[in-house]
């Protein structure tokens, strides 16, 4: 194998499949990185078995040249040591050589380097997903709807199925789900599908793989294609192919734990609330659950409060747009809170509340796409 | 001015009440010991004239009778035995107000202060020998040292063997008395440590205390560098009255009746245990994080069982919520030989002042619920209501809560 390439894309390419590699597997060669070079181009390859990333550096891209001099080959390169060698060198472009002892020689300008590599039939294939379950969103709306989710999924083992989001196409909506059993996200988008058959209830990504995934794509328009099998999923782009495995079990039907009537609704400026809830939870961060308490008022103000003994208390008014229905006193994880707003980029908010002890619901006002749920907390 | 600390140790303290309850046995050798049907039936405590035929404690009741068949053998009261210790620190108040309860026959008096009322340590030690026999019945212990340590030190290896049953041990004569006694002898060595150090060539305590204290630190850390000042008699550790001021955990320990085999014999002490830790972590107003199970197999040659714990999602005090952590930790490590004790235990504990809701169980049912069984448990005894499974002939809950420390609870004072 040889190639000269143009170092910045090398690099570019080098972080992407680095997301999917580990030093803790259990096959010692997916440590590595796999390069491939074809008349095509270059293709970099990392895995950890639960997420697998190709990248692929085209030949020729809008009459630019990105690869000379291309004699085809492949081999398995250390990710302990290849990347740093790639950033540091000097040159814009580098040539990688191989040897028949899969011993890798990168040459930039005066500095040459020789890495010991491996060979790449020992590197395991990658599954080719057959499906049929395809369907393609553009890129930002992707993003979007994993920034608005993920972060609700949960962190400990306890329940598996609840570290990852339940991805849902029906009636031609789809919609991602994320639940850490104290909060629930939810973002919905319509979708155009031309296939009409396509429907799924029961796809449960990692969050770990969305959070790479969100990291890899690019904010723009481009279209992205998602292929979903009984165990897998592959988002593909065009130079990109991210492959993750999907959660084993039955995802908790989350829509019946929604409340569908209200007692109190308030009105409110998104960023109002926000920055309200975020100064009472200085004190609150002492103790471990950051709790504060919301509590109507007269003239459509809340009180928004926060005590901890030891530390000291805060009390602040904030003045909404209405409040309609019975007077309300709740306490919550200020952190649930302030994580459910952050995403919300509407100005304004509508929050439902069914009683101090039942979850509560925030939305952007004129946007029933997005769900926030928090659970309160029951002071004693 | 150095101070004065006094460990007050009491003489076979469970066998001196009974003597002390009952005349008629005061020339004849007396045993304490467990139910001979059961688990239990262990020796407890001998009274000096028993252990001069033999008879050591924790061995069993049968093995203490073939060396000595003429002993009184006394259940225990366990709750007179607590009722009498506290009487002991009642007295010991009258020197002191800095006392702290080391164990049911163990104190530690900080008597720096009290010198000037009640003359020098020697001194105050023999009052409070007279007044501890005159109102129990029951000869104390004394030992005497700057700190705790040397204190404990001087009353375990000195004071118990020497004639009026004080010794002082301090910085000056530490090197003579304390240095040449064998390793073992030193508080916080136990046989295990013991064979290591001894393996190192440390067989005196001396040795130890000479020991450069880096290489120690090198190969146990803090322990060895605590062990190394223990040696040394250096001890900064004030007398503190209440020692378990916070709370770490709350776990109970059930040695069983038998060895139970089947596992639905043991979900069922599981059960009970778990209702027991979520009893009393709700009655101190507790939650805990993390729930850990502690099994002793049968076999005492090869030491079989296990302690597991694992990290809750959301932090409980609810029986079912224990139960299902401790049962599924069981489960895994269990190798399926039989189970002489389970324990469980609740810890990293935080105060009850918040209960996150859940979207998958409903919370506030259970805690409802639990209330409402507190405020029966609290009127009616921890029997009024038990589950089930507990009627069943594994259950042990009926048999426990005639107990304390898995002995006959008794009377009290």
């Amino acid at each position: 194998m040889r190639f000269i390439i143009q170092r910045d894309l090398l690099i570019e390419s080098i972080q992407h499949v680095m997301k999917a590699i580990s030093s803790r597997v259990t096959i010692p060669i997916l440590t590595g990185i796999k390069i491939e070079a074809t008349q095509e181009g270059i293709k970099l390859t990392g895995s950890d078995s639960d997420i697998s990333i190709e990248s692929f550096i085209p030949k020729e891209e809008y009459g630019l040249e990105h690869v000379e001099g291309i004699e085809e080959g492949s081999v398995v390169v250390q990710a302990k040591y290849f990347p740093d060698i790639i950033r540091k060198l000097p040159l814009k472009t580098v040539e990688l050589i191989t040897d028949d002892q899969y011993k890798v020689t990168i040459k930039s300008g005066g500095a040459e380097f020789h890495l010991n590599g491996q060979d790449a039939v020992e590197y395991p294939h990658l599954p080719k997903l057959h499906t049929d379950n395809s369907f393609e969103l553009k890129n930002d709306l992707l993003k979007d709807l994993i920034k608005q989710t993920v972060f609700a999924v949960s962190t400990v083992e306890t329940r598996p199925i609840l570290t990852g989001v339940n991805m849902i196409i029906e009636e031609e909506h789809l919609d991602f789900v994320a639940t850490d059993s104290h909060r629930l996200a939810s973002r919905k988008i319509p979708l155009n599908l031309n296939n009409e058959n396509i429907s799924f209830k029961n796809v449960v990504i990692p969050g770990k793989s969305l959070i790479e995934l969100n990291k890899i794509i690019e904010d723009n328009e481009e279209t992205i294609t998602i292929s979903v099998t009984e165990n897998q999923i592959l988002f593909q782009t065009k130079n990109l192919y991210f492959l993750s495995r999907l959660l084993d079990g039955n995802y908790p039907e989350t829509s019946r734990l929604i409340p569908e009537q209200s007692k109190t609704i308030v009105h409110t400026k998104t960023k109002t609330l926000l920055q309200a809830i975020d100064r009472a939870s200085l004190l609150a961060k002492e103790n471990r659950n950051n709790v504060v308490k919301l509590q109507t008022k007269s003239n459509n103000e809340i009180e928004i409060s926060s005590n901890t003994p030891e530390v000291g208390q805060v009390n602040e008014d904030v003045t909404t747009e209405s409040i309609e229905g019975e007077d309300l006193k709740i306490s919550f994880s200020a952190k649930y809170m302030i994580d459910a707003l952050k995403i919300i980029e509407e100005d304004h908010v509508k929050i439902e509340f069914t009683g101090a002890m039942r979850p509560f619901i925030i939305r952007p006002i004129d946007n029933e796409h997005i769900l926030q749920l928090i659970l309160p907390v029951r002071t004693y | 001015m150095s101070k004065v600390i006094f460990l007050v140790d009491m003489q076979s303290f469970y066998a001196s009440i009974e003597k002390a309850a009952n005349p008629s046995y005061q020339n004849k050798p007396l045993i304490v010991s467990g139910d001979p049907e059961r688990r239990s039936g262990i020796i407890l405590a001998a009274c000096p004239l028993a252990k001069q035929s033999g008879i050591k404690t924790a061995e069993a009741l049968w093995e203490a009778k073939n060396k000595c068949p003429e002993a009184v053998v006394v259940r225990p009261r366990m709750q007179l035995y607590i009722d009498v210790s506290y009487q002991i620190t009642k007295i010991l108040e009258q020197f002191t107000d800095c006392i702290e309860v080391y164990s049911i026959d163990e104190q530690f008096i900080d008597v720096t202060g009290s010198q000037n009322l009640f003359g020098t340590p020697q001194q105050i030690a023999k009052k409070i020998q007279q007044a501890i026999f005159e109102d129990v019945g029951i000869k104390a212990r004394v030992g005497i040292g700057p700190n705790k340590v040397l204190a404990k030190m001087a009353c375990d290896a000195f004071a118990k063997k020497s004639p009026d049953e004080i010794f002082q041990l301090n910085q000056d004569n530490l090197a003579e008395k304390l240095w040449p006694l064998p390793i073992g002898e030193l508080f916080g060595v136990g046989r295990r440590m013991e064979k290591h150090l001894e393996k190192m060539g440390l067989h005196t305590i001396g040795n130890l205390a000479n020991h450069p204290v880096k290489w120690l630190q090198k190969r146990w850390g803090i322990n060895g560098e605590l062990l190394w000042r223990t040696a040394n008699g250096i001890d900064e550790s004030p007398v503190t009255p209440s020692t378990h001021q916070e709370q770490k955990a709350v776990g109970h320990h059930m040695t069983l009746p038998r060895d139970y085999q089947k596992l639905d014999e043991i979900k069922v002490i599981i059960l009970e245990l778990a209702e027991e830790v979520a009893r009393r972590a709700r009655t101190h107003h507790y939650i805990g994080h993390t729930v850990s199970v502690q099994v002793k197999g049968s076999d005492f040659q090869v030491r079989t069982g296990f302690n597991r714990q694992k990290k809750l999602a959301s932090p409980t005090h609810f029986d079912m919520d224990i139960y299902q952590v401790a049962l599924q930790l069981f489960q895994k490590h269990w190798d399926g030989l039989p189970v002489r004790g389970i324990g469980i235990t609740l810890s990293q504990l935080e105060k009850a002042e918040i209960h996150q809701l859940s979207l998958f169980d409903d919370p506030l049912e259970k805690i409802k619920l639990n209330e409402t069984m507190d405020v029966i448990y609290q009127k009616y005894g921890p029997t009024a209501i038990v589950r089930a499974s507990s009627l069943m002939t594994a259950g042990q809950a009926h048999i426990r809560a005639g107990k304390i420390g898995g002995h006959d609870k008794g009377e009290g004072l």
